[in-house]
């Protein structure tokens, strides 16, 4: 739609800038109150622009970590997100992508059941069976372990469904074509179907690596010991440090440190799925 | 030695659709032969089975001697080509044509060497570093018959291959592959809904209705004496003429309907009294009213073709459709009725029930 009114591209834009703003302006808080000494932000105004405390403020979180809240390291936090977010990211795309191929491409006795039962546990996130989640891994005594915090997590239908309905977009004659090629099940899988798969499997991999670094309340139940602690759950511990005052500039600072991994997966796969979304291969 | 011989070949789909039924056939080595019928007659279901795409309900497949009903596709020595060209789109030409050979697990050089002689055959030096939708569909289709050729099979298998490119590409399509059948001597059988096809590319063709076999035999063999009406209607562009009747008993004229009839100068190999149909290709009905029979045509409308004209209309006094092919370019007003002529060996006769040959 190619259209030339002034008034209406004005308003679309506005709109648009007022958006951007409204979702911008805490994060520019955020980065202009980790640049600042805990005296600036405990006065009024807030200040809205740099200060000088940036290098010091940033230095401290990720060498010596926050007395304050255990003083575990962040960069000992960040690894643990990351070790979570990585492998519910791996663990989710190659189990779904199995049970997809298994369910689009074999013909076994109740093959029909099997997927409705996936689909069924679309129903069921972790936040609806936590109890049952959280009883069955304590009796198998994982509390406090990475297992603990990846595992539970993996199983869920909505990867499996989507690499379902791609799966069943690629033309049969391509699978004969491979049979007569000689490939059995595993080369078909390696040689067409992961190659084929790759937009899809990168934009799963940006959701599913932010859905797995932003867990709260589940890392929040099953880790006690601080070596595990995930960098959201060390913001929150930040802010609730018992009676001393929060200090926001350093969890400003671990916020801001947060948003990294996320928007550099982000930045890094945004290519790949432009890229696919441009250039159909089917 | 790779002839086929196919025995009572039949398949019955899960579900209870009843695709293919006796098919019976022997295919010589090196033969060209077209599988041809109308949409859904079976073609598809017959030349999977042979590639093992799908299985066999009942009947015997050999490749040279060798039973295959149960062997794997890769294992039976052949190659493919599909109607949707069926390319690996995340591979490039080089890359499609390889793949089966490096499962099969041969050398490098030899790989190599079976490639560059079949781009030189198919013209594909130039695109076998692009992938395959940076090609034109005519090209993507070469690529699908070098993926083929460099597999050096028995017997290749056509499932339509021509059918989503456009007139002129299709011509030029079907004389390269004549050519590549001539140079490779293969076994090759093809399967298409066009019977022009067929004629143009068959060494034998078989024409199938219905999941049944109609007739067997040379493209001319068709044309000339076609064992059922089914056969005579399918080839042959315009179709087969036919005025349904009732023989006299002199067996010298045909009444048509009621008050009409159509006198011959010879008596008809027939019955008195058997309704038949009696066909007359559009290209056999000449201008001059001699010969065996002569009839009056209605005409209808005009069809200039620039080198022939073909006049449709109705056979005076009965409701018959009738259409004539006449040579050059002709005039004509509809209304106007135009007298029309043709030779006793020209005229096919079918039993109006069964739909068998009578002559
Ligand atoms: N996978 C299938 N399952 C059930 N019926 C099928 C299947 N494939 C084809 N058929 C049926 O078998 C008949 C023959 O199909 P096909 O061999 O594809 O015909 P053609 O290639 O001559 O057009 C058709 O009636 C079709 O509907
Ligand atoms: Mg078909």
């Amino acid at each position: 739609m190619v259209e030339n009114r002034p008034l209406l591209t004005f308003l679309t834009h506005f709109a648009l800038i007022m958006g951007v703003v409204f979702l911008c302006f805490p994060v520019w808080m955020a980065l202009v109150a980790s640049t600042h000494g805990p005296d600036a932000l405990a006065r009024s105004p807030i200040p809205m622009w740099f200060g000088d405390q940036g290098w010091q403020n940033y230095s401290q979180l990720l060498a010596a970590g926050l007395p304050e809240a255990g003083g575990v390291p962040l960069g000992r936090m960040m690894w643990n997100s990351l070790i979570m977010a990585l492998g519910i990211t791996f663990g989710k795309i190659a189990v779904s992508i199995l049970a997809a191929y298994a369910v689009v491409y074999f013909r076994f006795p109740f093959r029909m059941g099997f997927f409705w039962m996936i689909f069924i546990t679309l129903m069921l996130p972790v936040e609806v069976r936590i109890l049952p989640t959280f009883d069955v891994v304590t009796k198998l005594g994982l509390l406090n372990t990475y297992t603990v915090l990846i595992i539970p997590l993996i199983a869920s239908a909505t990867a499996t469904l989507l690499f379902r309905q791609f799966f069943l977009t690629i033309p049969d004659e391509l699978v004969e074509a491979a049979r007569i090629d000689r490939a059995g099940p595993m080369r078909f899988f390696w040689d067409i179907l992961m190659p084929l798969s790759r937009t899809n499997i990168a934009a799963l991999f940006i959701i599913l690596f932010i859905y797995g670094w932003n867990q709260y309340l589940w890392p929040f139940l099953v880790t006690s010991d601080e070596s595990l602690y995930t960098v959201v759950m060390g913001i929150q511990r930040m802010v609730n440090s018992g009676e001393a005052l929060p200090v926001w500039h350093l969890i400003m600072g671990t916020a801001i440190l947060a948003m990294v991994p996320p928007v550099l997966v982000v930045i890094a796969m945004q290519k790949l799925f432009v890229k696919g979304l441009v250039e159909s291969e089917k | 030695m790779a002839e086929l011989s196919i025995t009572g070949l039949g398949k019955t789909y899960p579900g209870g659709v009843q695709a293919v039924e006796g098919v019976t056939a022997e295919i010589a080595d090196g033969e060209f032969i077209v599988l041809v019928g109308p949409s859904g007659c079976g073609k598809s279901t017959i030349l999977r089975m042979i590639a093992g795409l799908e299985t066999i309900t009942t009947g015997d497949l050999l490749i040279g001697d060798r039973r295959v009903n149960n062997l794997e596709p890769g294992d039976r020595d052949i190659a493919m080509v599909f109607q949707n060209y069926a390319l690996y789109p995340h591979m490039t030409v080089r890359k499609n044509m390889e793949y089966g050979l490096k499962n099969e697990g041969l050398p490098r050089s030899e790989i190599d060497a079976r490639i560059a002689e079949a781009t030189r055959t198919l013209r594909l030096e130039d695109y076998l570093d692009r992938k395959p939708r940076q090609l034109s569909g005519g090209q993507r289709q070469r690529v699908a018959m070098g993926r083929a050729i460099v597999r050096d099979p028995k017997v290749f298998l056509f499932d339509e291959p021509l059918s989503n490119l456009d007139a002129k590409l299709r011509t030029q399509l079907r004389a390269e592959l004549k050519a590549l059948h001539k140079r490779l001597g293969a076994t090759f059988v093809y399967v298409t809904h066009d019977q022009v096809e067929a004629m143009s590319l068959a060494d034998r063709i078989i024409i199938m209705n219905a999941g049944r076999v109609e007739q067997i035999g040379l493209p001319m063999d068709l044309y000339l004496r076609p064992a059922t009406r089914f056969v005579a209607e399918f080839i042959g562009s315009p179709a087969m003429n036919f005025v349904e009747g009732t023989v006299d008993p002199d067996r010298r004229s045909l009444a048509v309907n009621g008050s009409h009839s159509l006198r011959f100068a010879e008596p008809l190999p027939a019955e008195p009294g058997h309704k038949i149909a009696l066909g007359i290709r559009p290209e056999h009905l000449t201008e001059v009213p001699a010969g065996a029979l002569s009839m009056e045509l209605e005409v209808d409308f005009i069809e200039q073709l620039g080198a022939d004209t073909v006049v449709h209309g109705k056979l005076a006094g009965a409701n018959s459709p009738l259409a004539v092919r006449l040579h050059g370019v002709q005039a004509g007003a509809a209304g106007s009725v135009v007298t029309l002529g043709c030779e006793m060996d020209n005229l096919h006769l079918f039993d109006l029930g069964t739909g068998q040959r009578l002559n």
